[in-house]
């Protein structure tokens, strides 16, 4: 059989949203590792675990066709985070994420990022909705899948997170409407 | 960003060693990493640890070039286990490892599939060494790299406290 992966290379007034890259490794794991960072998103004990997760990145892109991009500054060419479309087994339904490495916070950098990976998902892989599950008390993440004009929809007990809310975002036709 | 690596698929008397196919293989794959039998594996776990697993060892194939193969039974096309080269992150050396489902027990399959994965090791992807690493209380997996021929090499320090154990297969040169 042959693996094949396909991940495009998008871009935003400031960033660009790419595949993983070897070297993305060592600020996601700082990221993972980090249990206040990583609260929201699910820490990894060990360097070890956190390789699995970027392996495990690799391998959703693979069998999925969609994952979680770096996201890369335009200007400086460091790794700020990731923003992707992710769907283990378990979750409810496809949600759109999103993470802020260090020293990028308060840049409006996920927002420009998980809205380019929103439209990706809804011009090139046709979803026709998304969610965000988001851990109760995280207020920023919140914050921006409201700005971004979600809502939220319900609660819910996630396989791996526990207690989560699940926000419900604008589908393809009314974020078109909006626009126009 | 494009990629795409071809899988060899291998075949021995009873077996195919093939990529993983998770319409095929993840029901199977999970039932084994949520059972006890998967406790020297990285198990138990729960059908999303079963899964971060599988894309695991997908990605990993990209990343590395070389990965865990499936391994099906020829005569019913079941998913039997998986095997093949690994290489962890922070872990001393690249191993090959092996599991098998537990239904497919007692009839020589592990030693039949690592033998197989061994081979690819030596003679396609050219490495002149192996070892396996192995719980020391894993005596299902000891019996097997001892069949291989492998024996006790060194033992190492595990995160949680614990240790493994490195069996070095013999190398190329020997089994000529």
């Amino acid at each position: 059989m042959t693996l094949s992966l396909d991940i495009p290379r998008l871009e935003t007034d400031r960033l660009i949203l790419r595949g993983p890259e070897a070297a993305d490794f060592d600020p996601l794991c700082a990221f993972l590792m980090d249990p206040v960072r990583s609260a929201g998103f699910g820490t990894e004990k060990t360097r070890s675990d956190a390789w699995r997760w970027f392996a495990v990145n690799i391998g959703h892109w693979a069998l999925h066709g969609y994952g979680y991009f770096t996201i890369e500054m335009k200007d400086t060419g460091e790794a700020a985070g990731i923003s992707g479309i992710w769907n283990p087994e378990g979750w409810p339904e496809p949600e759109v994420g999103w993470v802020v490495f260090d020293r990028y916070e308060g840049l409006g950098i996920a927002h420009e990022a998980a809205t380019c990976a929103r439209d990706w998902a809804y011009t090139t892989l046709g979803f026709t909705t998304l969610t965000s599950n988001i851990v109760p008390g995280n207020t920023r993440s919140v914050a921006l899948a409201e700005r971004m004009g979600a809502w939220f929809e319900r609660s819910y007990d996630n396989v791996h997170m526990g207690a989560e809310m699940l926000y419900r975002h604008p589908g393809p036709d009314s974020l078109a409407e909006g626009a126009a | 960003m494009s990629f795409a690596l071809h899988i060899p698929q291998l075949e021995t008397e009873r077996l195919i060693l093939r990529g993983y196919d998770p319409a095929r293989d993840f029901d199977r794959l999970a039932d084994f990493f949520t059972s006890e039998g998967s406790r020297f594996f990285l198990g138990p776990a729960d059908r999303y640890g079963a899964w971060r697993l599988a894309c695991c060892f997908v990605g990993h194939w990209v990343e590395r070039g070389y990965g865990l193969f499936a391994i099906e039974e020829k005569s019913t096309g079941d998913f039997t286990g998986m095997v093949g080269p690994w290489a962890a992150e922070t872990w001393p050396e690249p191993e090959l490892a092996y599991l098998l489902m537990e239904d497919k027990g007692g009839r020589g399959y592990a030693t039949e599939a690592a033998l197989c994965a061994r081979n690819y090791i030596y003679y396609d992807l050219g490495w002149a060494t192996v070892a396996s690493a192995i719980e020391p209380e894993n005596t299902g997996s000891i019996k097997v790299a001892e069949r291989l021929g492998a024996t006790l090499d060194y033992e190492h320090p595990l995160p949680n406290g614990g240790i493994i154990h490195y069996y070095r297969h013999p190398g190329p040169e020997a089994l000529q």
